[in-house]
């Protein structure tokens, strides 16, 4: 058995060795905001956080999570449904068209600022390259980033 | 920021609520998995499916499909449904590669795959052909292979002659790559039985077709089939037609008494869906010495499959663009081993666009006159093919107001005279763009709940282009009502017949008599805002409910509504009986091109739009920008590379096709006309998803003469071309 805590909830389950912990989290644990765009690491859509950090669910084992904390999109608004200031500036900005990389969006944005690489629009843009978005919603998503990062470094 | 209203379904997006096709795993679900040719033509002499059967898991492998169980769908441009008619599994033959050869349906996605590997074939191949140049390509005179009118070679006044007469000539050849649409969200979906009823959950901008297709492929009644596609996650033209992996799946579920679920893999969606087909052009362009254009002849050669003629409609807009009294098209197809190629955003215009709005900047060039201004010069209000005059054409309006936001004035007009401090070169690049107004016959059903709710169902299928918005809008302006109380259903069978969505607007035309139907029925007067909890418990019911029909201006209704019913194609344009529609932009590019490595980057767009009416402000500005960031992609980006030796493509990948990222993505300022085009709808709105991609390819060309003074004839633009012009 592998044990895990996704969104603060204490998951325990059979995993093949060789299943993603994007697998797992959607049909598994029913957690569809976490998409899946090519399953190789190369478009950001099943980013998660693990432990806080972002890393691509597609390329991770579930057997590799055992006793750590996952984060999803459905773990960033509120209890109550209160949306996190970033979820409100991708509305704000209209981050996002058909919506299918929104969820790996955000989870990259909320690591790009908390690493501190919103420094100008510029490194905004550059951490941001890994989560594609064919709709081309960028102008948007540095946006929504910069207003919740605050101010670019002069 | 705008105060318009954010889209409604803006909140699902961003807390991941929104359920897409594969987004849902039943009780029971049994997953497949496809396994593939790996030859480009021939035929399959035996299947060696024995591992793939002892693997623990496995429930099924099927490698041939009776007659009488299944049959081809029919290609959607000959009154079929499918992206192409060929049914793979249907045969012995090999059209392509990656063709599937088995479907493997297992317990788990693991064993699928596992299994799907272990499948290995025998064959006899035979010579194929993949490139337009290539041994045993054959082409074709589409006038004559497909003698239909609309696909016919346009041609006004003596092309030929005045050509030769002009003092001013230029002659330009452009190749256009292989593209993929590589939509975000994978093809792929659920498909279950709810007893004799077939239900499909898949991505599709085109759920009337999947019904209707599957009906005849499976030979049951199309009301004994539900197609649900709410949310599409990204289609642009991949996902128009019926994808010939659902028939499989829904005959597997049907066997097993399981939903079976399936999601292509990425390099799947590049060989089993259609693509941008590969094309030659050459315009020839004459001018007289002012730079008044006098003749235009076009001819392209473009990419079909060796089982299907996909029509090319190249030179439908490029005849439209300017006031040129002499044009002649010849428009060619050339049959190669592949899957059928198809629709991809701006599908004939972008690479018309590349061709003809850089043989304008030539002549510009040639003239002596700036680009912006022999483009005015060149202006018309009326259609130069038909006489007929445009419904609405604010060309002219668009190039002024782009180019005073652009700064276009400061330009220094000669090539290679831009440049920044660091020794960067400099190109300011201006084009036009245009895409036919289509508009198709749609249902509309309305519902008014004495909650004070009002409930849409319409054909149209939400792909991220914001239709749900406008529609939500429509409702709430028209009738005075929060947009929170409209609720729109979108792409599904269950509610109303549903119509392709690619480019043209349906729902605009129906909207306004649903509406009239309403209020009468409520007995409120025609315009001003309905009190609509009060004026439904009036009527002593707890709902009222409406269906309106309506089709495009000089359509038959009988014809075209049958037509809708049956998950054909139903549009008219953009010749109608008393006008010519056509949506029109303009686009200002700044490129640099970095001195040391040749990287060009597109710091600066600034596109202004003549959409008509526009329906939601902020929906349409982020799609316009989407466009230009294609725009950026087609030109300095994306090939999908052909193995000239085997057939398929070689980066069929993310990190191999080179999408645009958020770093290539810079400054793009959007503007619109925004005047209603009350002609062609009673709503006033035009196209606007693909027209904001034609011409940005010719725009950035265009700045990369400036800053180089080199033309590039070949997409995409890569370094290496750009090298030797620094």
């Amino acid at each position: 058995m592998t044990a895990f805590e996704v969104n603060g909830r204490k998951v325990d389950l059979e995993v093949d060795p060789r299943e993603s912990l994007l697998a797992v989290l959607q049909d598994r644990l029913h957690l569809y905001g976490t998409k899946k765009g090519c399953d190789h690491g190369q478009c950001g859509a099943c980013t998660v956080h693990l432990d806080g950090r972002r890393v691509v669910s597609c390329l991770t084992l579930a057997s590799q999570v055992e006793g750590r904390e996952v984060r999803t999109i459905e773990g960033v608004a509120g209890e109550d449904g209160t949306l996190h200031p970033l979820q409100r500036a991708f509305i704000d900005n209209d981050a996002m068209q058909c919506g299918y990389c929104t969820p790996g969006q955000i989870m990259s944005g909320l690591a790009c600022i908390a690493e501190g690489h919103t420094g100008d629009d510029d490194e905004i843009r550059e951490y941001m390259s890994g989560n594609l978005c064919r709709c081309g919603a960028y102008v948007g998503i540095v946006a929504a980033i910069r207003q919740v990062a605050g101010p670019a470094e002069a | 920021m705008s105060t318009a209203p954010a889209r409604v379904d803006a909140r699902a997006k961003v807390t991941g609520a929104l359920r897409y096709g594969a987004d849902r795993a039943p009780e029971s679900v049994a997953y497949a998995a496809f396994a593939v040719a790996t030859i480009a033509r021939g035929r399959i002499t035996g299947v060696d499916t024995e591992a793939a059967l002892n693997l623990p898991g496995v429930r099924l492998v099927i490698t041939r499909f009776d007659p009488d169980e299944l049959t081809s769908p029919g290609f959607i441009m000959t009154g079929g449904y499918g992206f192409q008619s060929l049914q793979p599994l249907l045969d012995d033959r090999i059209a392509y590669r990656g063709q599937p050869i088995a479907l493997v349906v297992a317990d788990t996605p693991l064993a699928a795959t596992e299994a799907a590997e272990l499948i290995t074939a025998a064959y006899e191949p035979e010579p194929a052909a993949f490139t337009l140049d290539a041994p045993g390509a054959e082409t074709l005179v589409q006038a004559q292979a497909i003698p239909i009118p609309m696909f016919a070679d346009t041609a006004v006044g003596d092309a030929d002659a005045a050509f030769a007469a002009a003092p001013v000539q230029v002659d330009v050849e452009v190749s256009g790559p292989n593209q993929h649409q590589v939509p975000m969200e994978l093809i792929g979906g659920v498909v279950e039985w709810h007893g004799d009823t077939l239900v499909v959950h898949e991505g599709t901008q085109n759920s009337g077709a999947v019904q209707n297709g599957l009906a005849r492929q499976l030979g049951i009644s199309p009301d004994r089939v539900q197609v649900i596609s709410p949310s599409v996650g990204g289609g642009f033209g991949q996902k128009n037609s019926l994808q010939p992996h659902i028939g499989p799946l829904a005959i597997a579920a049907r066997r097993l008494g399981r939903p079976v679920k399936l999601v292509l893999t990425r390099p799947q969606t590049f060989h089993q869906a259609s693509f941008r087909p590969a094309s030659r052009q050459r315009v020839r362009l004459g001018a007289d010495s002012s730079g008044r254009l006098v003749a235009a002849i076009h001819e392209i050669d473009q990419q079909t499959s060796r089982h299907d003629l996909f029509p090319a409609m190249y030179t439908e807009v490029s005849s439209r663009f300017y006031g040129i009294g002499a044009f002649r098209g010849l428009q060619r197809l050339v049959r190669t081993d592949v899957q059928t190629p198809g629709y991809m955003r701006a599908p004939f215009e972008h690479i018309a666009a590349y061709a003809m709005e850089s043989a304008v900047d030539e002549i510009a060039y040639a003239t002596g006159r700036d680009p912006v201004e022999l483009r005015l010069a060149n202006d018309t209000a009326v259609d130069p093919v038909s006489g007929l005059p445009f419904s609405s054409r604010h060309v002219a309006e668009c190039l002024r107001r782009g180019a005073e936001r652009f700064g276009w004035a400061e330009r220094s007009p000669r090539p290679r005279s831009m440049r920044g401090p660091d020794g960067t070169l400099i190109g300011w690049g201006v084009a036009i763009g245009a895409y036919p107004g289509s508009a198709a016959a749609a249902i509309a059903r309305m519902s008014a709940h004495d909650t004070g709710t009002v409930e849409v169902a319409v054909a149209g299928h939400e792909m991220g282009q914001g239709i749900r918005t406008a529609i939500a809008r429509l409702v709430a302006d028209d009738l005075g009502i929060e947009i929170a109380a409209v609720k729109v259903g979108v792409g599904d069978t269950r509610s109303a017949p549903q119509h392709l969505t690619a480019g043209s607007w349906g729902t605009a035309t129906a909207l306004p008599a649903v509406h009239a139907a309403l209020r009468d029925r409520l007995g409120v007067p025609r315009t001003g805002p309905v009190d609509m909890r009060a004026a439904v418990a009036a009527t002593g019911g707890s709902r009222i409910e409406i269906e309106a029909t309506s089709v495009a201006r000089g359509q038959p209704a009988d014809v075209v509504v049958d037509r809708l019913r049956k998950g054909l194609l139903a549009i008219a344009g953009p010749e109608y009986p008393e006008f010519v529609t056509f949506s029109h932009i303009a686009h200002f590019v700044e490129v640099r091109i970095e001195a040391a490595t040749g990287r060009v980057r597109v710091p600066r767009v600034v596109s202004v739009a003549d959409c008509g009416r526009v329906a939601s402000p902020v929906t349409a500005a982020s799609q316009v920008r989407g466009g230009v960031i294609w725009g950026i992609g087609a030109t300095l980006r994306e090939q999908s590379l052909v193995d000239p030796r085997y057939g398929g493509f070689l980066n069929p990948t993310m990190e191999e096709y080179p999408i645009p990222v958020s770093a290539d993505v810079h400054r793009i300022d959007v503007d619109f006309i925004d005047e209603p085009d009350l002609l062609l709808n009673p709503v006033g709105v035009k196209g606007l998803g693909e027209v904001c991609m034609v011409g940005v390819s010719a725009a950035i060309g265009n700045a990369l003469f400036h800053a180089t003074g080199a033309r590039f004839r070949r997409l995409p633009v890569r370094i290496e071309d750009v090298l030797p012009h620094l």
